[in-house]
C-alpha cells in the first residue's frame, strides 16, 4: 500500500483518531523495535529476582518461570511485529499497524514489569533484590514503546480484507481457543494473587499490542466467516475443562459459579443488550425460578409435597418466571422506557420481601422466610445422579463438574436463542425499538408485542437457570436474590458489550473470576464495579467487544464506522 | 382501628421525608429527563455530611444551636456531591442514547454507597461505616413526645413536617420570583428557546443539581433525627420511595412530588392499619405499578412522559 492511498483514506476520516500519515519514517523505529523485543526475550532467560521464593522461582538462568515466559510471549510478539514491520514477515505487515502495536505492547509489557518489581519489593523485602534480567525486561519494554512511537501508525489499512487460506484462518482460530483454555486452566491454579493478577497483565499486554495492531479486526472478520467452527471449537474447550481438573473440586466449583452467572447474564444480554430494555430486577426471575425448583424439589423443608420429574420442574420454574414477566412487563412497557428500569428495580424489592414475608407469619407459609429453603437434594436425571463422581474415560467428574456440564449446555441452548433471534425478523425488530421506538412503530414494528416477548423471554431464561441453580446451591434464601446482583449482573453485560455473546460471556467471568480469585479484591469490588459501570458509559459504552451495530449507536457522527457497519451489512447480504 | 390517626401521623411524617427527596427527581427530570437513580445517594451522603460536621465542631455537644450548622454541613456535602455528579458523569453523557446516563446512575449510586461503606471509617476520629452509625440526639428536636389525645406525636417527626413546609414555601418563592427559578422553568419547557433567550442550560442544570441535593440534605438529617442513627444503605430504599412518590405526583411537577410524597406516605400507613407493616413496601410498588398503568401521568400530571 503507497503512501498515496494512506493519505486518501486519513482524509475520509478526519475525525478519527489517526495523526495524518507522514511521509515513510519507519525506518528510524524498526532497528529499536528489534533491539526491545529481543532485550525483552533475552531477559526471560535471565535470572530476574535473587530470593527464590518470590513469584515462583526467578532465580534461575535459562530456565524461565511462568512469570518470566509470559514476560517471553510478550518478546515473541513484539519480534513478530518488528518482522512484519521490516523483515521476513512483510507481506503480514500489510496490514498490521504494527508502530501503534509494538507502541501498546511496549506500555503494557513496562506495566507488567512494574507490578513485577512491585511484588518483588514487596515479597523479598527491597528492590535490591530484584536481579540484572527484570531491569533487561524493563529497559527492553520501554525501548519498545519508544520504537513505536517513532513509528508511523497506519491505522486505516484494512487487514480484514485479507484472507488467509481456509484452513489455516480455522487452524488460527482453533490454536486460539486452545491456548484460552490452557490460560484459564493455568490462571485458576495459581495460588498467588501477585502471580495471578501478573498473568492477567500480560494477557492484557499481549491482546493491547494486537489489539494496537489491528490483529483483531482481522480476527473478528475471519471469526464471523467461521463462526461457527469458532463457536463449536469454544465448546469443545469448555466441555474439556473439567477434564483438566483431574478431580480436584477448587477449581470447579468456581468454574461453576461463573457459568451459572454467565448464563443468567447471557439471558440479561438478550433483554438489555438486544431489545434495549433495562431490567433492573433480573435476578428476581432467576430467584422466582430457584424457588420454584427448592419448593418443588422434595426437600425436607419445601412446603409443597409433589415432586414431579426435573424436567417438569424446569419447564413450571421457566414458565413461572415469564408469567411474573408479563405481569410486571405488560404495563410498563406501555410507557417510557425509564420507568421500566425503576419499576424492575422496585419489582425485584417486592420478589425479596415477599420471599421474606411468605413464612407463615406474614403471610401463607411458602418460603419459609429468612431461613429459606434448605437441604434441596441432588439432580437426578433419569437416574444420572449429579450428587456423585462419575468416571469418563478413568477421569473423575466430580458433583460440580456434573453442573457444570450440565449448565454448559443451558448456555449452549440460551446462545443458539440468542444468536438466531438476532438475526430473525424478531431481532431486528427489537434493533429497531432500541434505536428508535417512534420509527420502528410508523414501520409497522408490533413494538409493544415485542418488548413484551423480550421481557418474558429473559425472565423465562432466568427461570429455567434458577431451578438448576437451587439444586447447585442446596439452599435458596431470600438475601441471594437482592439487588446488588442485578446490578452486578448489569455490569457484566456492560463490561463486556451489550449485544454480543462473546463480550458478555468474556465480562461475566471476568466480573465472577477476580473476587473469587483476589480476596482483597473481594473487598473492593463492588467500589471497582460502580467505578466501572460509569467509566465503561464515558469512555467505551459499547463494551469490550463491540457489536459493529452497537458501537455505531454509541458513536452516531463517526461516519467512517458507519461506512464500515455498511460494508459489513452489504458483505454478508451477498455472500 | 382506633389507631387510625396515629398513623396518619406516621404517614405524613414518612410522606414529608418522601417529598423532600422526591422534588429532588422532579427537578432534575423536569430538565434534563433524566432519572437521577443516585438521588437516593444524595440524601445518604447528606445525612452522613451532618454527622461528620458534628463529631468536626461539636462533639458531645447535643444543644440547639448545633443543629443548623448541622444542616449546613449536610447541604454542603449533599450538594457538592451532586454537582461533582453531574459535571464528571451526567454531562458528557447529555447526547448519548438514554440506556448510558441510567447505567451511570447505578455506577454512581453503588459507588458512593461503597465509598461511604470502605472509607467512612478511616477518616481519623469517625466511627466504621460498615454497621449503622447512632445519629446525635439534639436537645430540643429529639426527647419526650408531644401527646394530642390518644395520638403521639415525635419531636423530630415536627421538625420533618417543619422542614417540608419550609422548603416548600421556599422552593415556591424561589421558581416563581427569581430570575434562576424562572430561568429553571423556561428551559424545562424549551431548552433551545430558552438558550436562544440568553439562558445559560448548564449553568441551570447545575442548579436543579443543587437544588434537589440541597432538599434531600435536609431529608438525611431528619432521617438521622427520627431513626437516631443512619446507615450506607439507606439512601436505596428512600430513594426508591421517593421515586415512586415523585411519580405518583406527576415526574416533573414540583407540587406533584410534594404531594405525591404525602399520598404516599399516608397510603402506607393506611396499608400498615389495613394489612401488615411486613408489606408495607410491597404494597408501596404496588401502588407504583398502578399508577403507571392507570394515571402515567400522575395525580397532578405532568407533561406527559413522551421518551422511548
Amino acid at each position: 500500500m503507497s503512501t498515496t492511498v494512506d493519505r486518501a483514506d486519513g482524509a475520509n476520516s478526519p475525525d478519527s483518531s489517526a495523526p495524518a500519515p507522514a511521509p515513510r519514517a519507519t525506518g528510524k523505529g524498526v532497528p529499536l523495535a528489534y533491539a526491545g523485543s529481543g532485550l525483552m526475550t533475552a531477559s526471560a532467560l535471565m535470572s530476574w529476582c535473587y530470593d527464590p521464593d518470590v513469584l515462583g522461582d526467578l532465580t534461575l538462568y535459562g530456565n524461565p518461570a511462568p512469570v518470566q515466559l509470559t514476560m517471553l510471549v510478550l518478546g515473541l510478539l513484539g519480534l513478530v511485529l518488528a518482522m512484519s514491520a521490516k523483515g521476513p514477515l512483510r507481506r503480514l505487515g500489510a496490514g498490521l499497524d504494527t508502530s501503534r502495536g509494538a507502541f501498546r505492547l511496549g506500555l503494557g509489557a513496562v506495566a507488567y514489569m512494574a507490578l513485577t518489581l512491585a511484588a518483588i519489593t514487596a515479597q523479598a523485602g527491597g528492590l535490591v533484590n530484584a536481579d540484572p534480567g527484570a531491569w533487561v525486561a524493563l529497559v527492553g519494554s520501554l525501548v519498545l514503546v519508544v520504537a513505536g512511537r517513532l513509528g508511523v501508525s497506519r491505522p486505516s489499512r484494512n487487514i480484514g480484507a485479507m484472507r488467509a487460506k481456509g484452513w489455516v484462518e480455522i487452524l488460527v482460530l482453533v490454536a486460539l481457543v486452545a491456548i484460552a483454555l490452557l490460560l484459564v486452566a493455568d490462571g485458576l491454579t495459581l495460588r498467588d494473587p501477585w502471580a495471578f493478577v501478573l498473568l492477567l497483565l500480560g494477557v492484557g499486554a499481549a491482546a493491547a499490542g494486537l489489539a494496537g495492531a489491528n490483529a483483531f479486526t482481522w480476527l473478528g472478520v475471519t471469526a464471523s466467516y467461521h463462526s461457527r467452527v469458532l463457536t463449536l471449537a469454544a465448546f469443545v474447550a469448555a466441555f474439556a475443562f473439567p477434564l483438566t481438573q483431574n478431580g480436584s473440586d477448587a477449581n470447579m466449583s468456581i468454574a461453576t459459579q461463573v457459568i451459572i452467572f454467565s448464563a443468567t447474564a447471557l439471558g440479561l444480554n438478550i433483554v438489555v443488550g438486544l431489545a434495549g430494555l433495562l431490567d433492573l430486577g433480573y435476578i428476581a426471575f432467576l430467584g422466582a425460578g430457584a424457588y420454584v425448583g427448592a419448593i418443588l424439589s422434595g426437600s425436607a423443608f419445601a412446603t409443597i409435597d409433589w415432586q414431579p420429574p426435573f424436567l417438569v420442574t424446569v419447564i413450571i420454574g421457566a414458565l413461572f418466571s415469564a408469567l411474573l414477566g408479563l405481569i410486571i412487563g405488560s404495563p410498563t412497557l406501555r410507557v417510557s422506557g425509564d420507568y421500566l428500569a425503576i419499576v424492575t428495580l422496585a419489582f425485584g424489592e417486592i420478589f425479596r420481601l415477599a420471599m421474606f414475608n411468605l413464612d407463615g407469619n406474614n403471610g401463607p407459609k411458602i418460603t419459609n422466610g429468612p431461613n429459606g429453603i434448605p437441604a434441596i437434594p441432588e439432580l437426578n436425571f433419569f437416574g444420572f445422579d449429579f450428587g456423585v463422581t462419575h468416571h469418563l474415560f478413568g477421569i473423575p467428574i466430580t458433583r460440580f463438574s456434573n453442573y457444570y456440564l450440565l449448565l454448559l449446555c443451558v448456555i449452549a441452548l440460551i446462545i443458539v436463542i440468542f444468536s438466531n433471534l438476532n438475526n430473525s425478523r424478531i431481532g431486528r425488530g427489537w434493533v429497531a425499538i432500541r434505536e428508535d421506538e417512534k420509527a420502528a412503530d410508523a414501520m409497522g414494528v408490533n413494538v409493544f408485542g415485542l418488548k413484551l416477548l423480550a421481557f418474558a423471554g429473559g425472565a423465562f431464561l432466568a427461570g429455567l437457570a434458577g431451578t438448576i441453580k437451587a439444586h447447585h446451591d442446596v439452599s435458596v434464601t431470600p438475601d441471594q436474590y437482592q439487588f446488588l446482583e442485578s446490578a452486578f449482573l448489569l455490569a457484566a453485560v456492560v463490561l463486556g458489550g451489550m449485544g454480543t455473546v462473546g463480550g458478555v460471556l468474556l465480562g461475566a467471568v471476568v466480573l465472577k473470576l477476580l473476587p473469587e480469585k483476589l480476596r482483597f479484591f473481594s473487598e473492593y469490588r463492588l467500589l471497582i464495579f460502580g467505578l466501572l459501570l460509569v467509566l465503561m458509559m464515558r469512555f467505551r459504552p459499547e463494551g469490550l467487544v463491540a457489536s459493529k451495530r452497537r458501537k455505531l449507536e454509541f458513536h452516531e457522527d463517526d461516519e467512517h464506522l458507519a461506512d464500515k457497519v455498511q460494508t459489513i451489512h452489504l458483505e454478508e447480504k451477498t455472500s | 382501628m382506633n389507631d387510625i390517626p396515629q398513623q396518619l401521623v406516621n404517614g405524613l411524617t414518612n410522606g414529608s421525608l418522601y417529598a423532600l427527596i422526591a422534588v429532588g427527581y422532579t427537578v432534575v427530570y423536569g430538565i434534563v429527563q433524566l432519572i437521577n437513580f443516585a438521588h437516593g445517594e444524595v440524601f445518604m451522603i447528606g445525612a452522613f455530611g451532618a454527622l461528620s460536621t458534628w463529631f468536626l465542631l461539636f462533639r458531645d455537644n447535643t444543644s440547639v444551636w448545633v443543629l443548623p450548622v448541622m444542616i449546613a454541613g449536610a447541604i454542603a456535602a449533599s450538594v457538592a456531591t451532586a454537582v461533582i455528579m453531574e459535571r464528571i458523569a451526567y454531562r458528557p453523557l447529555r447526547h448519548a442514547p438514554r440506556l448510558a446516563p441510567l447505567i451511570t446512575a447505578i455506577g454512581i449510586s453503588v459507588f458512593l454507597q461503597e465509598f461511604v461503606r470502605l472509607f467512612y471509617g478511616t477518616i481519623p476520629g469517625f466511627p466504621s461505616a460498615k454497621s449503622k452509625i447512632p445519629f446525635p440526639a439534639i436537645d430540643g428536636v429529639t426527647g419526650s413526645p408531644f401527646h394530642l389525645g390518644s395520638v403521639v406525636i415525635q419531636r423530630p417527626a415536627l421538625f420533618t413536617m417543619g422542614a417540608l413546609l419550609v422548603c416548600g414555601l421556599f422552593l415556591g418563592w424561589f421558581i416563581n420570583k427569581t430570575k434562576q427559578g424562572r430561568a429553571m422553568q423556561a428551559v424545562s419547557q424549551d431548552p433551545d428557546t430558552a438558550r436562544l433567550m440568553g439562558i445559560d442550560v448548564d449553568r441551570i442544570i447545575v442548579i436543579a443539581f443543587a437544588l434537589g441535593a440541597a432538599l434531600a440534605a435536609i431529608a438525611g438529617v431528619a432521617q438521622g433525627l427520627q431513626n437516631n442513627n443512619i446507615d450506607f444503605k439507606m439512601g436505596f430504599m428512600a430513594g426508591l420511595k421517593a421515586f415512586t412518590a415523585a411519580v405518583l405526583g406527576g415526574i416533573g411537577n414540583i407540587q406533584g412530588a410534594v404531594v405525591g410524597g404525602l399520598t404516599l406516605g399516608v397510603a402506607e400507613a393506611l396499608a400498615t392499619v389495613f394489612v401488615t407493616g411486613a408489606w408495607k413496601d410491597v404494597f408501596a410498588f404496588g401502588l407504583l405499578i398502578l399508577v403507571l398503568v392507570f394515571r402515567p401521568q400522575g395525580l397532578l400530571g405532568a407533561r406527559v412522559v413522551d421518551r422511548a
